[in-house]
């Protein structure tokens, strides 16, 4: 008699709660933070202005008819050096005569690339760090945060500049490499610390119950619910490590000639500015627009992506 | 609070040897390490006068000796002799200590001044044109790369309008001058190069003080002076502003700890006399003690800083207890 009442309850609630209308309003968790990000126009614009940025650096060989990955033509003519814009040189030339134009395509080459992969290896160091040392506590936790703490202690500068001097062949995955170094630290204390926060959590107890192993736990059950943070993070990262390569470049640490590299080119132009302004002015607007952007998709990502954001 | 700080100190103690080693061993393991730079320049150099130098450096020894008599002498507050200028190192950083602490003090004092006042101006104002207005600003103050904005100012200011010196600390001859003249001739050359420095340390405080204002001003006690009958100006910088200040100290005193490397790019497009051009000098050269001696002063500012900080933070908010 009970188990029967029961039974009619549950197909009572079952199926016909989700009405038409619910059933259309229903979203997945991709289109709910889609929507929240695209609520934010100025994430938006950032975003759409990148996207420019990347293809022009993807095509930058095509438009250029350069084949090489980094460095532009190589083709000065000194009858034409410092022209300003003229026919067939929509930028003007530099010093050399080279085309101003392929020059900035291909220093957009370089600093995306540099930006994006030290972003890449930034959370892959991060997160093996954060979590190992969040997740297992203990002594693991205490070696690895002294660390970290110790990176953090450094100069980024300084330890950059005789680090490059040293190590560094002026490739770009040579100053990837030097700029994760040192950027991977503060990340790492983010990550550590969701997972301090995330592995107290019910679920994961739950996960456990059903016999997960600890890598499970880590990658499939705390890692997808941690990954917001550790997005806005890397985002910008790599506002921060276009800055850092062009502060190296500018001061001839970073990428060598011919490849050419906005912070270089910045450092070029400095004995042409009364004569040839633009060469001041572009390679450092293209910087300052590429960081901008990446910071403001960085904060609305991190607004979209809060699940304590409530939806306006 | 004492065996708090008793723990502090030895931990940052520890740390800095530990770095010390660290730094030694990179800097003498690296190929082109000290002993490559020996007679790099001077192709006529003969293998005995090579091993003279080497001598002369203490270069002959395994580099754990090498360590432990640099340990020894570093203790005593030596640091070796640079190769660049055989000077001793420990007094060529200190002849440049005051000129980048002028131009770090000016910086940050004049940084502290804008970001109170743009900080406050935002939070008072939320949602407003002008609070749009900061915000996009230290946005874009973030996003400059200060080495061309320094470029623009010295191109603006001094080729342009020559209104301001773009080099140096003073004026090549000051010989003729009078006192007054010679503490203008400081201010001038002091404005750019602090506007420059100080441009980040502006956009991330007003940042920082707009949103610690903010969440300062929900609070009960904010309410309860209101209610009292308190103007709202009075509570706003009486009870609020005291407040808000008290997080941004903490970023100030830490921001202090990057003196080594703050001033670098600064110092180095002003001509200005100071640690980051001996540095920079340095790194080129390469002048290995110096290197040495210049990234752990760089590393000791930033541990004593942080140290500085979580003090003050505990003297001013009575509410933070260490344990």
């Amino acid at each position: 008699m009970a188990t029967v009442q029961s039974d009619q309850l549950l197909t009572q609630f079952q199926p016909n709660e989700i009405t038409p209308e619910l059933a259309r309003k229903r979203r997945s968790q991709f289109r709910i933070i889609f929507d929240r990000f695209t609520r934010n126009k100025v994430a938006v614009a950032g975003f759409v202005v990148l996207a420019v940025l990347l293809v022009a650096a993807v095509f930058a060989p095509i438009i250029t008819g350069q084949t090489s990955t980094y460095d532009p033509p190589n083709d000065p003519n000194l009858s034409i050096a410092l022209s300003g814009p003229i026919p067939g040189h929509p930028l003007g030339t530099d010093d050399l005569g080279r085309d101003e134009l392929a020059r900035m395509l291909f220093g957009g080459r370089v600093s995306l690339a540099v930006g994006i992969l030290t972003a890449l290896l930034t959370i892959l160091i991060a997160v093996t760090v954060g979590s190992l040392a969040g997740y297992y506590g203990g002594w693991v936790d205490m070696v690895m945060m002294r660390v970290t703490d110790a990176f953090l202690s450094v100069p980024l500068l300084v330890v950059l500049f005789v680090l490059a001097r040293t190590f560094s062949d002026g490739s770009v995955p040579s100053i990837v490499i030097l700029i994760a170094a040192f950027e991977w630290p503060s990340v790492a204390r983010v990550v550590r610390g969701e997972f301090l926060g995330l592995k107290e959590r019910e679920f994961l107890l739950a996960a456990r119950t059903l016999g997960a192993n600890d890598l499970r736990l880590m990658v499939r059950h705390i890692l997808p619910n941690a990954a917001g943070p550790i997005i806005v993070a890397a985002t910008l990262v790599v506002g921060d490590a276009i800055i850092t390569e062009s502060v190296l470049s500018f001061f001839s640490f970073g990428v060598r000639p011919p490849t050419s590299s906005w912070g270089s080119m910045l450092n070029n132009s400095r004995d042409f500015i009364s004569s040839d302004p633009l060469l001041l002015y572009l390679p450092g607007i293209a910087i300052l627009i590429t960081v901008l952007c990446f910071n403001l998709m960085g904060d609305g990502l991190r607004d979209a992506l809060d699940p304590y954001m409530t939806e306006r | 609070m004492r065996r708090y700080l008793i723990r502090r100190v030895v931990q940052a103690v520890f740390m800095l040897f530990v770095m010390s080693i660290v730094f030694f061993t990179l800097l003498h393991l690296i190929p082109g390490g000290p002993d490559a730079v020996i007679g790099a320049n001077n192709p006529h150099i003969t293998p005995i006068q090579r091993a003279a130098i080497r001598h002369r450096f203490g270069l002959d020894q395994p580099v754990p000796i090498q360590y432990l008599s640099w340990l020894g002498n570093a203790l005593h507050g030596d640091f070796g002799i640079s190769f660049s200028n055989s000077l001793p190192v420990a007094q060529e950083l200190a002849a440049r200590i005051p000129a980048t602490l002028e131009l770090f003090l000016t910086a940050l004092g004049f940084a502290l001044i804008m970001a109170i006042l743009l900080g406050v101006t935002a939070a008072v104002k939320q949602y407003s044109i002008t609070d749009y207005l900061i915000t996009v600003l230290s946005y874009i103050g973030i996003s400059m790369p200060v080495f061309w904005f320094a470029l623009l100012l010295q191109e603006l200011f001094g080729v342009q309008l020559g209104l301001l010196p773009v080099f140096g600390r003073t004026a090549a001859d000051t010989t003729s001058f009078t006192n007054l003249e010679i503490f203008e001739d400081y201010v001038v050359h002091l404005i750019l190069p602090a506007i420059v420095l100080s441009l980040l340390f502006i956009a991330t405080w007003s940042r920082f003080l707009r949103s610690s204002m903010l969440e300062v001003i929900k609070q009960d006690y904010i309410r309860t002076a209101r209610m009292k009958g308190l103007g709202a100006r009075q509570v706003f910088f009486r009870h609020a502003l005291r407040n808000a200040l008290i997080p941004l100290v903490t970023v100030v005193a830490i921001s202090f700890g990057g003196i080594a490397g703050g001033a670098i790019i600064t110092e180095t497009i002003f001509a200005w006399p100071g640690l980051g051009r001996l540095f920079l000098v340095a790194v080129n050269f390469p002048d290995y003690p110096t290197l040495l001696a210049y990234l752990l002063f760089g590393a000791a500012s930033v541990i004593f800083f942080n140290l500085v900080a979580d003090i003050l933070y505990g003297v001013i908010d009575p509410r933070i207890r260490y344990s």
